[in-house]
């Protein structure tokens, strides 16, 4: 656990979050400038790949990458390469292309203008296209992509990397509960209860890795009742209903954040995409069981 | 990996606690003034809420205090707008969240310690890092909307 003494803890809101940075680093000469760098480096990523944003990527992509390859950052390149990877190691499961099912539950708003046609809702992330020099095309009109599953990971990931290029080497990255931790020092994550998000679950130890959890949302200003997952299901395109919630423990958190939904989605046949990314999950079913893969179990710790 | 385990999870183990709360102090309002103004000096313009920080004789911008709802309580948040009245940075100064009471029993969670576990249990330790349902931050982000709304009458 990071000493509280010696460390400097901040938080903005960001990627429509509040994202948490903890740095607990003596040998940092000044951990302001680390800081302020990070959060700078989070702010990159919720412009590049914000679906709310029109000048974002994201949007730039889905206004016209069917009409013609359109250039991105080479930020937003590497997440799309890595979302087709996960697209095709998950057998689909993972997939960025649900925008539209997100929209016509108005989780995402709809685009003006958008020459968006209903009865091409079916296009999935195989029909995206990665070029020579970050341009993308997508050979489907459409397609539209949200990487909302992804990219909340993506950023805490470069958070850690902006802290290590200062020569932090203590510290946590959180971004509403997508968080990595880097150094020496492990950390312990209490993970909410689904069942109940007032309680927590259980505390998982993590030491130079990230951790992701996605769940039913909730709104507790208009009800306790929990609302639908914003998890989309690719081959029912509505949102998943066999599981509550799922953390996933992985190298990188762009990966956990990902996995986080193919778990949801899959359950135990998300095994083949975990062992790929040398990840390890926990789940909440819908009748409230808890299942594990057998690798995390050393990692619980009691919830508070 | 080999597998999954699977657990169930009966509520009659659940065993009450004094009801917790998570709070967490990121900065205080002196502190979060000095960062997004440093070497400024300020002048209150409305008590304990807006002040107008001055560098070199002009006015940099300003400095506001605002809390509003999270899931159950406040959070405490700062906005400062350079002389123009855009928003240079937001922090958050304090958060706070309640939990129900409920410890679940050490006997259910044991459980889960399996036998290559090196680390030991911890009970009763600090809340620091929690992950689950995504909290919003709309209702800070409408906040800030707000402060933005009266911005051009700050002078």
């Amino acid at each position: 656990m990071l000493p509280a003494s010696n460390s400097v803890r901040r938080a903005r809101p960001l990627l429509g979050t509040f994202v948490e940075i903890t740095v607990a680093d003596r040998s940092a000469e000044d951990t302001n400038p680390a800081i302020e760098a990070a959060f700078a480096a989070v702010a990159h990523v919720h412009t590049l790949m914000s679906f709310h944003e029109a000048t974002s990527d994201v949007s730039r992509l889905n206004a016209s990458a069917s009409i013609a390859p359109v250039t991105v950052h080479p930020w937003t390149f590497h997440v799309l390469a890595h979302a087709l990877d996960l697209h095709t190691c998950s057998r689909g499961v993972f997939d960025i292309a649900v925008a539209p099912v997100l929209q016509a539950l108005r989780l995402l708003p709809t685009v003006e203008d958008d020459r968006f046609v209903p009865d091409e809702a079916a296009a999935t992330s195989a029909a995206i296209e990665l070029l020579s020099g970050c341009r993308v095309r997508f050979r489907h009109s459409g397609l539209r992509i949200d990487l909302g599953g992804i990219a909340k990971g993506f950023g805490v990931d470069r958070a850690i990397a902006a802290l290590r290029a200062y020569g932090v080497t203590q510290a946590l990255v959180n971004a509403g509960g997508d968080l990595a931790a880097i150094g020496p020092q492990p950390e312990t994550v209490h993970v909410r209860d689904p069942r109940d998000p007032s309680c927590l679950l259980l505390g998982l130890t993590i030491t130079n890795q990230a951790l992701a959890s996605s769940g039913k949302r909730r709104d507790p200003v208009r009800s306790t009742a929990p609302l639908d997952a914003a998890v989309i299901d690719p081959l029912t395109r509505s949102p998943v209903t066999t599981s509550m919630a799922a953390t996933v423990c992985a190298p990188t958190c762009m990966v956990a954040d990902a996995l986080t939904k193919v778990v949801m989605i899959a359950g135990t046949a998300a095994t083949p995409a975990l062992e790929h990314y040398r990840a390890s999950a926990l789940m909440v079913l819908a009748d409230g069981s808890v299942e594990m893969t057998d690798d995390l179990v050393g990692a619980v710790c009691l919830a508070a | 990996m080999t597998g999954w385990i699977k657990w169930a999870a009966p509520a009659a183990v659940v065993i009450a606690g004094s009801p917790s709360a998570y709070a967490v102090q990121y900065l205080t309002i002196a502190q979060a003034r000095q960062q997004a103004f440093p070497g400024a000096t300020f002048s209150e313009i409305q008590a304990g809420r807006i002040w107008r920080a001055e560098s070199g004789g002009r006015v940099a911008g300003f400095f506001i205090f605002d809390r509003v709802i999270g899931k159950h309580l406040y959070i405490d948040y700062t906005v400062a707008l350079d002389a123009g009245g855009r928003v240079q940075r937001v922090d958050i100064l304090e958060y706070r969240e309640s939990y129900g009471g409920e410890i679940r029993s050490p006997s259910w969670l044991a459980q889960f310690v399996g036998k290559t576990s090196t680390s030991a249990l911890q009970v009763g330790s600090d809340i620091r890092n929690i992950s689950g349902a995504t909290l919003s931050s709309q209702h800070v982000t409408e906040g800030v909307k707000r402060i933005m709304a009266i911005a051009p009458r700050l002078k």
